[in-house]
Order: structure tokens, then C-alpha cells, then sequence
């Protein structure tokens, strides 16, 4: 296996990251169109964004070797920008604020929520933006850079912001069945989300590594070791398997059976699909080869 | 001001590490640490078998990705055109390493910053030339100033047709190649 600079840290950073703006969608979503089916996913996804976030980022912080032992150092940077870690920071240190707000402001905790509760509509706007840029992001941040070739192509955005939907959607529904387990029946609703955007990220995983394989040699390699490599077992596995196919039939049942499937069904279709984007995450992160420069 | 390259030329190196022993011990680095790392192609089929050693540094690319990408802006060119790392600003994010297509750059764990080839630049600003040029026992690298036509290193380039690695990069790197 190549070595990647890169470890599990920030691997759950991605992860973490996509799947708390997804969460944060999956709430503004179902309290601006949905009001009426659960109230309670919209409030278990908004509790959940903020902090899934804040902890990704610490992993972010705790990758650092200079700036973790000495973290004025952290204040350079937002210097340079045309580094997407800069974007990043700047986008992450808006977001957090914005969800841990959103949260208090619709569950009116404290009083700040009940203060902010007449904004929620202002903070939904403004927090969609900010978790959308963090989602799409996160995918950016490893497209643009021509040192790892199998990384390097837009649809790798793409990809991260459709994982970070559908997992997000899936801490949402886990979230409302913790909050109130009767509401168990109406999640069914939002099993056509998880069908739409489990199709959406098949599909570009699907173009994405079909694509690599004739993108460049050095992409090639690395679908190959995805496809039928050392990695193989995990992506077929974890990431097909587990991750997409099994969701993807359970949130069909689920869907047409409404409100009749076991709930143990309904909350394991959605740690499927987090076992999936956690799965995926690693496996680009550790599928990454470099340039062939002596060729 | 100058603007300072190196030729290398495999056809004259025999893999003896003396360039990468020197660098380690000019930069006080660790065994594990390497600034210089001898890469081996081999081709054709026995008995017409060939092994070229390919000495690989820093190239102090004119579009470094590295320097791009760096958040904290750690990352420079100096005038003479050597990429540098501010030692107080680097805090040791790994992307630069993740963005160098020729996978030169490391990090040091005991200050927690990023590192990597600076062409000896002390030995270079007191008229000297880089540990690993001075040190090779077959003289592989030629050290010298790519905007001088008339310089050592620009007439070997010149008349070999040397080409740095990985062209189509487009990172204009700044040490060039005589491939065997």
C-alpha cells in the first residue's frame, strides 16, 4: 500500500465534516419543507451538525505537528489564498458557529435560542450556503492538487458532496429515532432521500473510477487497487455493499412498506450508509498513488 | 541574481548514496531523514539488462505546487529561485508533501515543520555549491546559474538536450536530466 502523508485523522476529518453539513442540509430540509412529518429529524439533525463538525475539525487540528505544539501558528492560516486549507478554515470557523446557533435556535436552548428563534429562517439560508461549501470543500481540498493524479478531477467534489447528503441524511434519521423512537413510522418519508442520493453517489462513484482508469497511469493504478487490488475487499465490500446496494434496497422497502419495517431495519439501513462514507473516505485517502516521474 | 539549477547525469552515476550521506550530515539530519533519494529503473530483459540510478531532490519547480498550497504561507522563493520553508511559520499541515508530484518533501517530527532540499543555500550565498554536488565521486551533478548561457551547468544542458522529470507537469522544475 502507497504511503500517504495523510492518516485516519484526516480521514475522519472528511468524514465528520461531510456528514455534519449533510446532517445540517438533511434538518433545514425537513423543517422548511417537511414541517409536518418529524419534527423530530429536523431537530436531531440540526444538534448533530454542529458538533460532528467542531469534532472533525479537531482532528484536522490534531494532524498538525508544529501548529498543535504551538498553536498561535494556527493564525497564519487564513494567508494564503490560494491554498484550499485557507478556504477551509475560513468556511469551518463560519459553519460551526452558524449550526451550534441553528441548533439552539430551533430546540430554544437557553436563552440565546429563544433570542435567535425568530432568525431561524436567516440562519437556515446563511448555514445551507456555509454547509454546502463545507461538504463540496472537503472534496476540493484533495482535488486540486496534481500530487496525487487519482484525486486530481472535479468529480471528486461531486462525489464528497453526495456522500456527505446521504450520510447526513442518515445521522438526521438515527438522530430522530434516539430523540423519539415513535416517530420511527414517518422516517419511512425520508427513505426516498437516502434512494435519490444513494443513486446520485453510485453514479459518481461509478463515472469516477471508471473514468480513472484511463485518466493517467498512475490514476489507473489506483482504481485498480480499488477494483481488484490490495484494497478490493474493503471497496467492494464496505463501500458497494454495505455502504450503497444494502441502503439502497432497505430505503426501497422501507419507502413502499411504510411505516411497517422493524425499526432495528430503518436505523441499520442508516449505519450502513455511514459505514460507507467512512469506508470511502479511507479508501480514496489510501488508494492516492503518486506521479510516476521517472517514466 | 542568479537563478540556480542543477544538471544531473545518470548515465554517470553508480548509486553510491555519497550525495545523500553528505546531505544528512551538512542539514544534521536523521538516518531516516533524506533530502536526496537515489531511484532505480530497470529495464530490458536478461541478458541485455540495464539499471539506471536516478538521484532525486528538491527540484525547486518556478510553479511549485507546494508553495500553492501551503495555508500559512510558510513556503517561498528566494531570489536566487530556491523554494524555502519558514522554519517559525510552517505548522506541519502535510498538504505540501500531498501536493509534490516528485514526493521530495517530509516532515520532521521533532519540530513538527515541513522539510526538504534547500540547495545548501549557506554553502551556496559564501561562493561554495551544494554537499551533494561537491561530494560525488563521479561528478553527476553540475551546480551552477540557469540564466548565465555561459555557465557550466547551461552549456551541459544545452548540449545534452537535459529535460527535468515529468515535464508535462508543468511545475517547471529547476534540476534537468541526462537520462540514460
Amino acid at each position: 500500500m502507497p504511503e500517504s502523508a495523510w492518516g485516519w485523522l484526516i480521514v475522519t476529518y472528511l468524514f465528520l465534516a461531510g456528514a455534519g453539513s449533510g446532517a445540517f442540509i438533511a434538518a433545514v430540509a425537513c423543517d422548511l419543507l417537511a414541517p409536518d412529518w418529524s419534527k423530530a429529524l429536523a431537530r436531531a439533525g440540526s444538534l448533530a451538525a454542529g458538533p460532528l463538525v467542531a469534532v472533525g475539525t479537531s482532528a484536522l487540528v490534531l494532524d498538525l505537528e508544529a501548529g498543535l505544539w504551538e498553536p498561535w501558528r494556527q493564525v497564519y492560516l487564513v494567508f494564503n489564498p490560494s491554498s484550499m486549507i485557507t478556504w477551509g478554515v475560513v468556511i469551518l470557523s463560519a459553519f460551526i458557529p452558524v449550526s451550534l446557533l441553528y441548533a439552539a435556535a430551533l430546540n430554544e436552548i437557553t436563552f440565546i435560542g429563544r433570542y435567535f428563534r425568530k432568525y431561524v429562517w436567516h440562519l437556515e439560508v446563511i448555514g445551507t450556503v456555509l454547509a454546502f461549501s463545507t461538504a463540496i470543500y472537503t472534496g476540493v481540498l484533495i482535488a486540486v492538487i496534481n500530487g496525487v493524479p487519482f484525486w486530481n478531477t472535479p468529480l471528486m467534489p461531486l462525489l464528497f458532496l453526495a456522500s456527505a447528503l446521504s450520510t447526513g441524511l442518515a445521522v438526521a434519521m438515527i438522530g430522530a429515532a434516539i430523540i423519539d423512537i415513535s416517530t420511527i413510522r414517518t422516517l419511512s418519508n425520508f427513505a426516498l432521500g437516502h434512494v435519490i442520493f444513494l443513486s446520485v453517489e453510485g453514479v459518481v462513484l461509478l463515472l469516477f473510477v471508471f473514468m480513472s482508469l484511463t485518466r493517467s497511469v498512475e490514476a489507473a493504478q489506483s482504481a485498480m487497487m480499488l477494483l481488484s487490488g490490495a484494497l478490493s475487499p474493503f471497496f467492494w465490500a464496505l463501500v458497494v455493499v454495505v455502504g450503497i446496494l444494502a441502503p439502497f434496497v432497505l430505503s426501497i422497502v422501507e419507502y413502499y412498506e411504510y411505516g411497517r419495517m422493524p425499526k432495528y431495519l430503518v436505523v441499520g439501513a442508516d449505519l450502513c450508509v455511514l459505514i460507507g462514507g467512512i469506508s470511502l473516505r479511507a479508501l480514496i485517502i489510501y488508494s492516492g498513488t503518486a506521479p510516476q516521474v521517472l517514466a | 541574481m542568479p537563478r540556480y539549477g542543477i544538471a544531473i547525469d545518470t548515465t554517470k552515476c553508480i548509486g553510491c548514496h555519497a550525495c545523500k550521506v553528505a546531505c544528512q550530515n551538512h542539514n544534521g539530519l536523521e538516518c531516516d531523514q533524506k533530502f536526496n533519494t537515489i531511484r532505480q529503473v530497470d529495464r530490458g530483459k536478461y541478458p541485455s539488462f540495464a539499471r539506471e540510478f536516478v538521484p532525486t531532490q528538491c527540484n525547486h519547480c518556478e510553479d511549485a505546487p507546494c508553495q500553492r498550497v501551503c495555508p500559512t504561507g510558510a513556503i517561498y522563493t528566494s531570489p536566487e529561485g530556491i523554494v524555502l520553508v519558514h522554519r517559525n511559520r510552517c505548522v506541519g499541515c502535510k498538504y505540501c508533501i500531498e501536493a509534490c508530484p516528485y514526493k521530495v518533501r517530509l516532515i520532521d517530527h521533532h519540530e513538527g515543520i515541513s522539510i526538504k532540499c534547500w540547495f545548501c543555500i549557506d554553502l551556496v550565498l559564501q561562493g561554495g555549491e551544494p554537499a551533494c554536488v561537491t561530494t560525488c565521486p563521479t561528478q553527476v551533478r553540475i551546480f551552477g546559474d540557469l540564466d548565465d548561457p555561459n555557465s557550466r551547468v547551461s552549456r551541459f544542458i544545452a548540449e545534452n538536450r537535459a529535460q527535468p522529470l515529468r515535464p508535462d507537469l508543468g511545475t517547471k522544475p529547476k534540476i534537468f536530466y541526462k537520462r540514460s
